[in-house]
């Protein structure tokens, strides 16, 4: 049943979710790009006088064992471990998406050769992965980065790549071939644009797993290195002190588990708004 | 039976309320055919899944009642509409394709309805199953009552679907475009089936299609509907004949007609009104010929004789025509034709694709499969001259597209010659080709898959000028507005995207796209199957202009021999990957040669009567 709504269909309204999630994210986002400025205390000064403090008026989430302020190396952390979750997921769609629309679009011994690729490295545990490409090279946070993206490229690869089977299937696309086109131009300007919404979705919902595999590694010490304040290094190096203070490992792990329920928001809210015919297949 | 009065029905959607059925009131008498006949947009099938109790969500009933032999569905609790649906009154679904659930035989869907409604065994329902498998005509049905729905051509399926809706023994069957979606030999066959079905069990049918020639075969009554309102009732022989509604009239003008040409169809311009805001006059006045100031004024559905129509100046109208196209272009064409060659020629085209493997089986002593290999395009030779349509039909499956396809070198040949503009292309590598792709384009079906949705008009149809170096830089956007111009679209469409078009529109917008290269050749594959019968004839139309003023050539494929029969010099009949009859149109349709052919053109709908009236009227 089709019914003919006028010419220009007003947006929907924006679901609540991705309301929800921008508000969280950009609350997150904002307080750690300002955190130099913000930041009540100097997050890397010691002083061995106030160690251990709890939460209090001066110092709002206490002190760590070298007497920080726990609430400036969490704002400081933030931009570490957001800056990590986007450049990680940055460098797998640079990879996994030219490889899924070649895959997807040329089909053949491409196609098997590139998704067994895929294959293999989901095989292995992603912390294993990332251990492997960091305990050959000393630790650095750059490095990180680009150990969780690789983790990350098959997952982005796939998806590229089942978007790109239906796009191709489209007739658009045989017009760019009657119309003489080349592959990268109906790769790039005809395929990737249609492929956004559903990659855009997966990219938000892969940022934050990458800063979870990402604190996870520098937890393991093979992420941010002290006196850096990364929130898993934060979580890690609090963990010695549970019993004497529970905080310093609380408000990093709350401030993560907040901004990951804040960028999934976002994911699961842009699916809607973006496009509800992908529905299905991205939310698997 | 089946008594409709002043329904009106609401649907929400994101920008607003639509009323997709306004103050609706019809009756089918018991053991008559009442078939409800309107374009997309019309809210027909909302009136099935109206009576069925079914409609979704968002859909309101604003006001009306139905009622089913006396009884008012309305007032009925869940509990006693669900044991009237199914029991009483049997639904078939337009698309055959996707209405069966891929999972479960066939016997146990058929019978299903015999299980929860009459309460029978399942072992019983399954050998009522087969019984009413068999009285549908299909053949063998206790090994199809044993059949997965994938194992059953289209025809089979709707046969099945229609022994399903039956089962229960309904008084009343509601069919929503029930062959829509099949080839005429077997929409034949099914209308023939519900003839006897209907004589056989005294059924009452509510019958819903936009084709005038099924609805004239199959229907006592007709009432035509227009964004939401019957504009029309009456006995269906003389409605179709005497068509008293302007809209009424420009539908039948609009629909080619077998062995009547003219040079142009008659087109209904517009577009459907906005139905968030539907007009208080005439609905149909801002597309209407013959409107007028009073046509603003609210139009009531006014009994004139046997007839019941929505149109102030009905009567003072009765005699007068929708107003034709035909402007002598006809004699201008002949005129210029001799001098034309060959644009496409081809000779032994043949292309087959490996659809599977045999079973493993031993050939001496080591174990082989063989693929199994069907050629949709075996041995094909035809030539189309420079300015000449060539029509092409065929049924689903007989290699129509891939034939249309394989001459573009979309699909590549397994052998044959190609000529395209004297260039042999057939062995070309796709590098190799520009120069053919410039000479050579294609139309798609579905306008809505052939448009980059991300893209703009503009951005779509600068394109190919850019990539074929057609336009400097600064005359592109010149040369874009040439083009929509050229399909008769205005230059602010430029700016829009596919989704904010209508169907035609963006048919428009493929043709444009096609026209780009100023081509010599165009392959129009299936180009108006998605269209409505007014937006259809424009469509039609615009080609045959473009035609007529540039001189290109078609390769018009299309499953509708009328469509084909009005706007082509010549016809191919295709069958299974091969050519069976070729000629010029008159010989093929009026004096078939092969047998295939003879049932092709026998078994299309007609619209009977109504062309001797148009002959009348022209007088």
């Amino acid at each position: 049943m089709s019914v003919s709504v006028g010419k220009s269909e007003p947006r929907r309204p924006m679901p609540l979710q991705l309301k929800a999630g921008l508000a969280i994210t950009g609350a997150i986002v904002v307080l750690s790009l300002l955190a130099p400025w913000i930041a009540p205390h100097p997050w890397d000064t010691i002083s061995m006088r106030t160690r251990f403090l709890a939460p209090n008026a001066t110092y709002w989430l206490g002190t760590d064992e070298y007497g920080r302020d726990v609430l400036s190396r969490l704002l400081m952390g933030g931009r570490l471990s957001l800056a990590m979750g986007i450049s990680a997921t940055l460098v797998s769609l640079a990879i996994g998406v030219p490889m899924g629309l070649a895959a997807g679009y040329f089909r053949g011994w491409l196609d098997e050769g590139l998704m067994r690729l895929a294959d293999v490295m989901m095989a292995i545990p992603p912390i294993m992965l990332g251990l492997m490409v960091l305990a050959v090279t000393p630790p650095a946070l750059w490095k990180t980065a680009v150990a969780v993206g690789f983790v990350y490229i098959p997952p982005i690869a796939r998806l590229t790549r089942s978007v790109t089977l239906t796009l191709a299937g489209e007739d658009f696309i045989q017009a760019a071939r009657a119309r003489a086109e080349s592959s990268s131009y109906i790769l790039f300007r005809e395929i990737l644009p249609n492929a956004w919404p559903p990659l855009i979705v997966e990219a938000s919902l892969r940022v934050t797993y990458a800063i979870l595999l990402g604190s996870a590694l520098s937890f393991l010490g093979l992420g941010a290195q002290p006196p850096s304040s990364d929130w898993g290094l934060m979580i890690s190096e609090a963990r010695s002190f549970l019993d004497r203070a529970p905080w310093l490992a609380l408000a990093p792990g709350a401030a993560m588990c907040l901004l990951v329920i804040g960028i999934n928001l976002i994911g699961d809210g842009a699916r809607e708004r973006l496009d509800p015919r992908l529905k299905a297949r991205v939310g698997k | 039976m089946l008594t409709v009065e002043d329904l009106t029905i609401r649907y929400r959607t994101p920008g607003g309320e639509i009323e997709a059925l306004t103050s609706v009131s019809f009756n089918v008498a018991r053991g008559s055919t009442l078939a409800l006949v309107g374009e997309s947009g019309s809210g027909k099938s909302t009136v099935a899944l109206a009576a069925m109790g079914i409609l979704p969500a968002e859909a309101r009933i604003a006001s009306g009642r139905i009622l089913f032999a006396g009884q008012d569905l309305m007032a009925l609790s869940t509990e006693q509409r669900r044991d009237i649906r199914g029991a009483r009154m049997g639904l078939v679904f337009q698309d055959p394709f996707s209405v069966l659930n891929p999972s479960l035989r066939i016997g146990e869907q058929v019978g299903e309805g015999l299980v929860h409604k009459r309460g029978l065994t399942p072992k019983a329902a399954l050998a009522r199953a087969i019984e009413l498998l068999d009285e549908v005509g299909i053949r063998q049905p206790d090994v199809v009552a044993q059949a997965y729905p994938h194992q059953l051509s289209g025809g089979m399926r709707q046969r099945a679907l229609i022994a399903g809706a039956l089962a229960a023994e309904p008084e009343l069957l509601i069919l929503d475009e029930p062959t829509t979606a099949l080839d005429v030999t077997i929409e034949a066959q099914i209308l023939e089936l519900l003839e006897r079905l209907r004589a056989e069990r005294n059924l009452t049918m509510l019958f819903i299609s936009h084709n005038l020639g099924v609805v004239s075969r199959i229907a006592d009554e007709a009432a035509v509907l227009y964004a939401g309102q019957i504009v029309e009732r009456g006995a269906t022989q003389a409605l179709l004949s005497k068509p008293a509604h302007p809209y009424s009239k420009g539908l039948l003008a609009a629909i080619p007609r077998l062995g009547e040409r003219k040079s142009r169809l008659a087109s209904i311009p517009g577009r459907l009104p906005d139905l968030r805001a539907p007009p208080a006059g005439c609905r149909f006045s801002s597309r209407c010929p013959f409107a007028q100031t009073a046509c603003d004024a609210a139009q009531s559905l006014q009994e004139v004789g046997e007839r019941a129509v929505r149109c102030g100046r009905a009567e003072p109208l009765a005699a007068t025509p929708w107003p034709s196209h035909d402007d002598g272009l006809a004699t201008i064409r002949n005129a210029q034709q001799p001098s034309a060659g060959p644009v496409v020629v081809v000779q032994g085209l043949t292309k087959s694709f490996t659809i599977g493997h045999t079973p493993w089986a031993f050939e001496a002593w080591r174990p082989q499969r063989k693929p199994i290999r069907i050629a949709p395009v075996n041995r094909i030779s035809l030539s189309i001259a420079a300015g000449e349509a060539l029509g092409l039909v065929g049924e689903s499956g007989s290699g129509k597209t891939t034939l249309g396809r394989t001459i573009l070198r979309l699909i590549n040949p397994d052998a044959g010659v190609i000529r395209i503009a004297g260039e042999d292309v057939s062995r070309l590598p796709q590098g190799g080709l520009v120069a053919m792709r410039r000479l050579a384009q294609i139309v798609f079906q579905n306008p809505d898959s052939s448009l980059n949705p991300r893209k703009t008009v503009g951005e779509l149809l600068s394109r190919p000028l850019i990539r074929f170096g057609l336009a400097s830089a600064g005359d592109v956007s010149a040369r874009v507005s040439a083009l929509l111009d050229l399909v008769r679209l205005p230059e602010h469409y430029k700016d829009r995207y596919a989704h904010q078009m209508s169907g035609g529109e963006k048919q428009r917008v493929g043709i444009a796209l096609a026209l780009a290269t100023e081509p010599r050749f165009i392959v129009c594959d299936e180009p108006v199957s998605a269209l409505d019968v007014s937006v259809q004839a424009a469509i039609i139309n615009l080609l045959a202009d473009l035609r007529d003023r540039l001189g290109v050539a078609y390769l018009f494929i299309s499953h509708d021999i009328s469509v084909v029969a009005h706007l082509c010099d010549r016809i191919a009949v295709m069958r299974e990957g091969e050519i069976v009859e070729i000629g010029p149109v008159e010989d093929v349709i009026l004096r078939p040669q092969h047998p295939y052919t003879r049932k092709l053109v026998a078994a299309v709908p007609r619209v009977d009567g109504v062309a001797n009236f148009a002959l009348s009227m022209q007088e």
